[in-house]
């Protein structure tokens, strides 16, 4: 095996190891390796690029902290999705109502938001406010299933939640954001 | 109408092909498709700078004790140690004293039964009559559920195995049945951060101790 594939076959669980061991210089290759796969999650749940990073950094520094309690080191990107996960929920929850003020400053220029915005049509602005608006919980599976495009099995094995109250989630969504839609178009 | 049709919501779900919806739902399917067209699927692309920010965090953070044991562990010591045959054979009737004749409890957790250089026999029993299987599993066999399954002992309902671990720390639950993750309530427990709990084990090369 060549030298990039060697590296290539280095596991999580083998990081995860050496980290635990003392090397935690490592701990970089599972940042290198995770920061970007979730930050679009982290983006639509908050509303915003700038407090996704803040998300997922603090993610990554508690599961460094937490990381002797990873029961399946294999697993670390499941692992980190849920203490993400857990960091959304709980910065959503505290600024529920900041959240949607936040999404509307979206409209306002600023450095780097106009080029954003530019990017994205109207109505792509108009849904992601009405997005804002569903509970947590109706808006992570919304954003688990139509924008990461994951089936509901796949969204039941991250969360642990069953796929009947998913589909219930989704189906209150689906209504609260056709009204949402019709009262601003 | 506020709600969308349950077919319409089927086809939102990927569930039902469009041609299966009758023709007076084509106004609520045109809703539907344009929602899915707003939807904002562009990747996002985090600063370049985040890795430096969390590893200069990680830097700053000092060795946290489970961090310190586990560098402990893979080190190599210079262990002296005196195991005499009577203190063997003193430990396990004391180990054996504690699992019988302790109050009863619904789980029991782990005794030290004797030492050897490097390492410590602890005894893990967990009382569990209606159990079919059981085993422990924790940072000493990589949380692995399988590998290190408990045995009755006697027929009521006790569970137990006795385990070589190197000094340190170790966090570990019981598994029963497979699925059933059970924290040993004699010993310090700490949050694993999704609402369970892990119990703590220190095992020094004089024996193991769960508080």
């Amino acid at each position: 095996m060549d030298r990039l594939g060697a590296r290539a076959a280095v596991s999580d669980g083998d990081v995860v190891r050496a980290v635990l061991a003392g090397d935690a210089e490592r701990y970089a290759e599972l940042v290198r390796r995770y920061r970007d796969r979730y930050a679009r999650y982290a983006t639509r749940m908050l509303g915003s690029p700038d407090a996704a990073e803040d998300a997922v950094q603090d993610a990554f520094i508690r599961a460094y902290d937490q990381l002797a309690q990873c029961r399946e080191p294999e697993n670390f990107a499941g692992w980190f999705f849920l203490i993400l996960r857990n960091r959304c929920f709980a910065e959503r929850r505290r600024t529920k109502r900041e959240a949607v003020a936040d999404v509307s400053q979206d409209e306002l220029p600023g450095p780097g938001r106009a080029d954003r915005d530019a990017e994205r049509s109207e109505t792509q602005q108009l849904l992601a406010r009405g997005v804002s608006e569903l509970t947590v919980e109706q808006r992570e599976v919304f954003v688990l299933k139509h924008v990461e495009g994951k089936s509901y099995d796949e969204i039941a094995a991250l969360t642990g939640a069953t796929v009947a109250s998913l589909k219930m989630r989704m189906h209150r969504a689906y209504d609260r954001l056709r009204v949402y839609l019709k009262e601003r178009t | 109408m506020r709600e969308f049709h349950p077919l319409v919501k089927r086809w939102l779900d990927g569930e039902l092909p469009a041609d299966q919806l009758d023709a007076e739902l084509a106004a609520e399917l045109a809703e539907a498709r344009a929602l899915l067209a707003a939807i904002d699927r562009a990747p996002v692309t985090l600063a370049p700078e985040l890795e430096q920010r969390v590893m200069a965090a990680v830097r700053k953070r000092p060795a946290t004790r489970w961090h310190r044991a586990w560098r402990w562990i893979g080190e190599a010591h210079d262990l002296r140690l005196r195991v005499r045959p009577w203190a063997v054979a003193a430990l396990a009737a004391a180990a054996m004293l504690v699992i019988w004749l302790a109050p009863a409890r619904q789980v029991r957790g782990p005794a030290a039964v004797a030492q050897a250089p490097e390492s410590v026999y602890v005894k893990f029993v967990l009382y569990a009559p209606g159990a079919h299987q059981v085993s422990v599993a924790g940072t000493f066999n990589g949380w692995d559920t399988h590998a290190t399954p408990l045995a009755r002992a006697g027929t009521q309902g006790v569970w137990a195995a006795t385990l070589s671990l190197p000094a340190g720390q170790h966090l570990y639950a019981f598994v029963v049945d497979g699925q059933r993750w059970v924290a040993d309530p004699t010993a310090p427990g700490v949050d694993d951060g999704f609402g369970r709990r892990n119990s703590i084990l220190a095992v020094t090369p004089h024996g193991a101790r769960v508080s």
